[in-house]
């Protein structure tokens, strides 16, 4: 644990920055979207679905952005020759500034969750609590592995301008913005099935291609944690998906559109689609980053 | 690991290419456990590369270096354990106070040190908590060597330790060093401030154009050139770094 006191000073860095909490309140704020539909379908759980509705594009945006900076930033600075002059590996160094982030960051998060938590609370009457801290404890998850792609970008790259269009062409627009319409064309162009008049009739591959990006994969969990279906559609989507089928041809659940689903879709696969996501960029970094020169 | 050597910095034959240019070229050097050496050479010398090849910023494409006895790749961490070192071309961090700077370093050390302390050394008393991000440079020179001085250190790597500072921040500097000196700190520095150099080092070293082209006491610098006793360090600089001159003496002089 040689790395605490270096993770300790990035999580006072995070929480003492106004950016952070300017966050919380937007995450706060987008997160609450009372919904007829929703607590029809879920009832007091809609208080549980509302840190799905930030989760889906805010909080990876956020998270991204208040951490693709910190160690290129410092690499240019020079402020990064501070922690590589003291008694710490290079994989001190990236352990300390994942931890710190993430604790600051999870900090900022948990707030979120439960601002929205105790506003739900009176507003809808009490949640299932282990459902709430379940979708916590994954959303939290979620902002591990968010932290270390963005400390991974971070470390490898040489410029501020090249970890800035890496972490937005690179990882937020395919990954986060547009994923779902790519495998559509993907499936469309390679896969063989495709919309029709018979409506929309995908394989199992085509479900499994849309919950490996990192955001689907988020979706399909905290979905099973509120028991509204197996797919990669928000929990408002899934209930009029449930409500009106004959409306959203092209949006499917794994569970109408395949009789005998494979393994490979069960929900808890997102969660091991959530580690691979946190292990394997940070693990190409740590390579890059522990090799050759870092100044 | 903790090996004692009476050798603090032994490099041999270490190179640093970047693509086409040779930053540091062939170089061979001791420092003794024992005495304050001064690196010595102009712009663009390869005097950083060097340091940040004995700290493992940098790898070398050839040759090896020990520090403490330790390699500083393979040891890094327990080597850097040992050594305090002041960085050249860096930033503290603005919202830290100096405190904060300190306890950091601290704590990363595992030393017992009180911040207070070192800051009074080096005359920062009266600033403990205010952000490093309102220090002029002079300020922030110091504080980053009250934090190369954390965890007694048994080597002081110290680039370009004048920068910035006013005559009062310079003697400072000075008097730590010969304080470090005392208690048998080795003490390795570079710096463009020659009077200085003059005044604190037991044994210089000139690098130019990544090679080492003169090592040896001022007095033995002086006679390998011919120059006159009275002659400033800033001569003896000058005369071993003029290409024209340089290209007359043989190898490095000794």
């Amino acid at each position: 644990m040689r790395w605490f006191p270096l993770a300790r000073k990035e999580f006072r860095g995070i929480v003492w920055y106004k950016g952070t909490w300017l966050f919380t309140a937007l995450l706060v704020y987008f997160g609450y979207q009372p919904s007829y539909r929703g607590y029809r379908g879920i009832g007091p759980d809609i208080t549980i679905a509302y840190i799905q509705n930030f989760a889906t594009l805010l909080l990876p945006l956020g998270v991204l952005l208040l951490s693709y900076r910190s160690i290129i930033k410092e690499r240019r600075s020079g402020s990064l020759k501070i922690p590589l002059g003291l008694p710490l590996t290079r994989t001190d160094v990236l352990l300390g500034k994942i931890a710190g982030r993430t604790a600051g960051l999870g900090a900022s998060v948990l707030v979120a969750c439960l601002a929205l938590g105790s506003y739900g609370l009176v507003r809808y009457g009490l949640f299932s609590p282990l459902r709430f801290v379940a979708v916590v404890l994954v959303t939290l998850l979620y902002v591990v592995m968010l932290v270390s792609i963005a400390t991974a970008i971070s470390a490898v790259t040489r410029r501020a301008i090249t970890a800035t269009t890496a972490v937005f062409a690179g990882v937020f627009l395919p990954l986060f913005a547009f994923w779902d319409p790519i495998i559509r064309m993907v499936n469309n162009t390679f896969l063989g099935s495709a919309s029709g008049p018979q409506g929309f009739d995908p394989g199992g591959p085509y479900f499994l291609l849309l919950r490996l990006a990192p955001g689907n994969a988020y979706t399909v969990l905290t979905n099973w944690i509120l028991g509204v279906g197996n797919t990669v559609r928000g929990y408002e989507g899934v209930l009029r998906m449930t409500e009106s089928p004959a409306m959203y041809v092209n949006l499917t659940m794994v569970e109408t559109a395949l009789q005998d689903p494979p393994i490979y879709l069960h929900e808890a696969g997102g969660l091991l689609i959530l580690l691979g996501w946190a292990a394997v960029p940070l693990g190409l970094a740590w390579v890059r980053f522990t090799r050759g020169d870092v100044l | 690991m903790s090996e004692t050597s009476e050798h603090s910095i032994e490099l041999r034959n270490l190179t640093k290419r970047f693509d086409n240019t040779v930053a540091v070229d062939d170089l061979s050097l001791t420092v003794m456990d024992d005495e304050t050496y001064g690196f010595l050479g102009p712009n663009g010398a390869g005097k950083s590369t060097t340091i940040s090849m004995l700290l493992d910023y940098r790898r070398p494409t050839e040759g090896t270096a020990r520090v403490l006895g330790q390699d500083p790749h393979t040891d890094g961490a327990q080597m850097r354990a040992r050594i305090g070192h002041l960085p050249d071309r860096y930033s503290l961090y603005d919202n830290l106070s100096a405190r904060r700077h300190l306890r950091f370093v601290i704590d990363t050390k595992g030393a017992a040190d009180d911040p207070e302390v070192l800051l009074e050394r080096v005359g920062l008393a009266d600033v403990v908590d205010d952000p490093a991000g309102t220090f002029s440079q002079g300020m922030e020179q110091r504080l980053a060597l009250a934090m190369a001085l954390a965890g007694d250190p048994e080597l002081l790597i110290l680039d370009e330790p004048f920068s910035g500072l006013d005559p009062h921040g310079v003697r400072t500097v000075r008097d730590i060093v010969h304080e470090e000196r005392e208690r048998d700190t080795a003490v390795f520095f570079s710096s463009h401030i020659l009077g200085q150099v003059e005044l604190v080092c037991d044994r210089l070293g000139i690098l130019h154009n990544g090679r080492l082209i003169a090592e040896g006491t001022l007095e033995e610098l002086k006679e390998n050139i011919g120059a006159d006793e009275d002659a400033s360090i800033e001569d003896i600089f000058v005369e071993y770094t003029n290409d024209s001159v340089r290209a007359t003496t043989e190898g490095v002089s000794r």
